[in-house]
C-alpha cells in the first residue's frame, strides 16, 4: 500500500485549488503589483538600455525589446510557479501544517499536491495575463511600428503559461518534497532557476551557439516555454507544437514523483 | 452482577464504531510504536486512550484518521476497513489534532467554511453549520477574527468546531486539553460532555487521569505500545486497586522502617523514592497501627484511589513521567 502510486481525484484537487483561490482573492491586488513591475524592470534595463547597443537589425528580424518581451512572459511564469511550489508550499507543509489538516478530510495527500500544481499554474497564468496586457499596451503606445505583441495568437499565451506554471510547480514541488530545511531553496534557485532564466534564449538566441549548447538547451524546460511564448506573440510556426509537446510530456512524466514523496512525508 | 457483566450487557447490543484487532505500527528505522493492540469503541460512548508520552496513543490516533498506515492487524472505522476505504472513513470522522493546525490565512469562520468544502458540503448548509458550531464553542464574537488573534483555548475550541463540520459519526481527539490553562480545560471538557450527551462517539487520548475519569465511559491504559488494561474508570479502580490510598511522606530511613509495619495489613504497597503509597480497604485501622509504631512521618494524605493509582499499580510508573 505504501509504495503504491496514487492518482489524484479531480474533486479533491479542485478543493485544494479552491482553498488557495479563496486566500488569493484577499490579497491579489497587493500581490499583482511587484509581479508586473519586475519584468518591466528587465524590459527597461535590458530591452531599452542594452538594446540601444544592439545593431539596427535587432535579433531575428525583431527589435531587442520585441525579442525579449515574450521570453520575460515565460520566465515570469517560471518565477511565480517556483515561489509558489517552494517557499509557499514549504510553509503549508512544515510550518502552518495546512496539509496535515486537509488530509484528515476526504481530500487525500495526492489531491493536495495536484491542487498545488494547478494553483501554481493558475497564478502564473493570472500574472502572465496582466503582464501580457501591459506589454500589448506599451507596444501600441511607444513602438506602434514594432509592436511587442503583434499577433492574435497571443490570446493563447495565458493557457500556455498555465502549462508552464504547472511544469515549474512539479519541479519545485519535487525539490520541496525532498528537503527538510527552508534555507536549501537557495540551491534550487541558484543552480536551477537562475541558470534557466539566463540561458534559455530570453536575452540572446542559444540556437546560434556551437554544439552542444543548443542541444543542451533543448533538454531544459524554460527554453521551450520561451520559444512557445515568442512564437505566439508574433504569429506561430508549426514548430510551436514541438515546444508545447515537449512541456506536456516532461510535466506528465515527472508529475507523479513529487506526489509519491509528498505522500510519504505526510503519511507515516 | 459484577461491573464487567453489566458493561457487556450495556454495550452488547450496540454497533462498534471503531474496532482494532492486533493493530501494529512500526516506523522506518524499526521503532515499534504500537505492538499489537485490540480495542472496540461502541456507538455513543466516549472512549479513552490513557498513557504516558510514548505509549503509542498518538500513533493509534493517526492510524484511525489516515495520518499513519498500519503495519499489521486490522482497523475498522465507522464500519469500514481503513486500508481499503480511506476516503470514506475520512468523510465520516472528525479529527482534533494534538497541535493546532488551523489555516492561518483564513479567518475563524472561513476556517470552518473552507473545511466544509473539503467534505463537499453545499454552501448554504456549510454557512448554517459554521454559525451553529461557532455558537456551540462560544466563538461567535470572534467569527471574523484572524486565527493568530485567538488564545490557546479558543484555538482548541475552533479545532473542535472544525472537527464537527461534517457531522461526523466519530470524533477523534488527540490530547484535547494538553497545554491549556485550567479554565480553558474545563470549558473544553464541558463541550465534550455536551457532545457525548448528544450521542456522538468520541475517541480521545490523554495523559490526564482527571480527564479520563471525567469524560470516558470506558478506556484502555497503554504503556510501551501495548494495552495493559481495559474497562470503565470505576471498574479499573475496583479491579486493580483498593478503594483507599494512604500516602506517607518521610525520610528514607523512616520509610524503610514503615514498610514492614504496613505490608502486613495493606492490600498493596507502592514504595517510591520519597513516599510510600498504601492501598487498603481499612484505612482507619492501618493509620492507628502506623501511629502506634511511633515512626516519624512528615506528612500523611488519605484519599480515594484513582486512575493514577491503577496506572501505577499496572506499570510501576507514574503517568506524568
Amino acid at each position: 500500500m505504501k509504495g503504491r502510486i496514487r492518482l489524484p481525484s479531480p474533486r479533491g484537487t479542485f478543493r485544494v485549488w479552491q482553498r488557495n483561490a479563496t486566500i488569493f482573492r484577499k490579497f491579489w491586488k497587493t500581490a499583482l503589483g511587484p509581479n508586473l513591475f519586475e519584468p518591466l524592470l528587465y524590459l527597461a534595463a535590458l530591452g531599452l538600455g542594452l538594446g540601444a547597443f544592439i545593431q539596427e537589425e535587432g535579433i531575428q528580424g525583431q527589435s531587442y525589446p520585441q525579442y525579449i518581451a515574450p521570453g520575460l512572459l515565460a520566465s515570469n511564469a517560471m518565477f511565480a510557479a517556483s515561489f509558489e511550489s517552494t517557499f509557499n508550499t514549504f510553509v503549508k507543509l512544515k510550518i502552518d501544517r495546512v496539509y496535515e489538516a486537509v488530509i484528515t478530510t476526504p481530500v487525500n495527500a495526492e489531491d493536495v499536491v495536484a491542487g498545488e500544481y494547478l494553483w501554481a499554474g493558475t497564478r502564473a497564468a493570472l500574472y502572465g495575463t496582466g503582464f501580457l496586457a501591459v506589454l500589448t499596451a506599451l507596444g501600441f503606445i511607444f513602438s506602434p511600428d514594432a509592436l511587442l505583441v503583434s499577433s492574435f495568437w497571443a490570446l493563447l499565451i495565458p493557457p500556455l503559461l498555465l502549462l508552464v506554471g504547472v511544469m515549474f510547480s512539479v519541479m519545485g514541488t519535487l525539490f520541496t518534497s525532498l528537503i527538510g530545511r527552508i534555507d536549501l531553496y537557495a540551491y534550487y534557485f541558484t543552480l536551477v532557476v537562475t541558470p534557466l532564466f539566463l540561458f534559455s534564449g530570453i536575452f540572446f538566441p542559444v540556437d546560434d551557439f556551437p554544439a552542444p549548447i543548443p542541444q543542451i538547451a533543448w533538454f531544459t524546460p524554460l527554453y521551450h516555454a520561451v520559444n512557445a511564448c515568442r512564437e505566439l506573440a508574433s504569429g506561430p510556426s508549426i514548430g510551436v507544437l514541438v515546444d508545447v509537446g515537449w512541456m506536456v510530456v516532461f510535466t506528465a512524466a515527472l508529475a507523479l514523483v513529487p506526489i509519491y514523496f509528498m505522500r510519504r512525508r505526510l503519511i507515516s | 452482577m459484577d461491573t464487567e457483566t453489566s458493561e457487556r450487557l450495556r454495550t452488547g447490543q450496540r454497533e462498534a464504531t471503531l474496532e482494532a484487532r492486533g493493530l501494529r505500527k512500526s516506523y522506518a528505522g524499526g521503532f515499534e510504536a504500537v505492538k499489537g493492540i485490540d480495542f472496540r469503541v461502541y456507538e455513543g460512548e466516549c472512549f479513552g486512550f490513557l498513557g504516558p508520552n510514548g505509549a503509542g496513543k498518538t500513533s493509534t490516533m493517526r492510524m484511525i484518521y489516515g495520518g499513519a498506515e498500519p503495519t499489521g492487524g486490522e482497523l475498522t472505522v465507522v464500519g469500514l476497513d481503513i486500508r481499503r476505504d480511506e476516503r470514506n472513513v475520512k468523510r465520516r470522522i472528525g479529527v482534533v489534532p494534538q497541535e493546532n493546525n488551523l489555516d492561518e490565512d483564513l479567518t475563524v469562520r472561513e476556517n470552518l467554511l473552507v473545511y466544509a468544502r473539503y467534505f463537499d458540503l453545499p454552501r448554504k448548509l456549510a454557512q448554517a453549520r459554521a454559525d451553529e458550531l461557532l455558537e456551540f464553542v462560544q466563538l461567535t464574537d470572534k467569527r471574523g477574527a484572524e486565527v493568530e488573534q485567538l488564545s490557546g483555548g479558543m484555538k482548541r475550541r475552533l479545532l473542535i468546531a472544525r472537527a464537527l463540520v461534517n457531522d461526523p459519526d466519530l470524533v477523534v481527539l488527540d490530547e484535547p486539553t494538553t497545554g491549556l490553562d485550567p479554565q480553558a480545560r474545563h470549558l473544553v471538557w464541558e463541550k465534550l460532555r455536551e457532545l457525548t450527551g448528544r450521542g456522538k462517539t468520541l475517541a480521545l487520548t490523554t495523559h490526564y487521569m482527571e480527564e479520563a475519569a471525567r469524560l470516558c465511559d470506558r478506556l484502555v491504559i497503554m504503556e510501551g505500545g501495548k494495552v495493559v488494561s481495559e474497562g470503565s474508570p470505576r471498574s479499573l479502580i475496583e479491579q486493580h486497586v483498593s478503594p483507599q490510598v494512604l500516602e506517607f511522606r518521610a525520610d528514607r530511613g523512616s520509610l524503610d522502617r514503615l514498610l514492614p509495619v504496613v505490608e502486613e495489613t495493606a492490600d498493596a504497597v507502592e514504595n517510591r523514592e520519597e513516599e510510600v503509597l498504601v492501598y487498603t480497604a481499612a484505612a482507619d485501622a492501618l493509620l492507628e497501627k502506623v501511629e502506634a509504631s511511633g515512626i516519624p512521618i512528615e506528612h500523611t494524605v488519605r484519599r480515594q484511589a484513582g486512575l493514577e493509582d491503577v496506572f501505577l499499580r499496572l506499570t510501576g510508573r507514574s503517568l506524568t513521567d
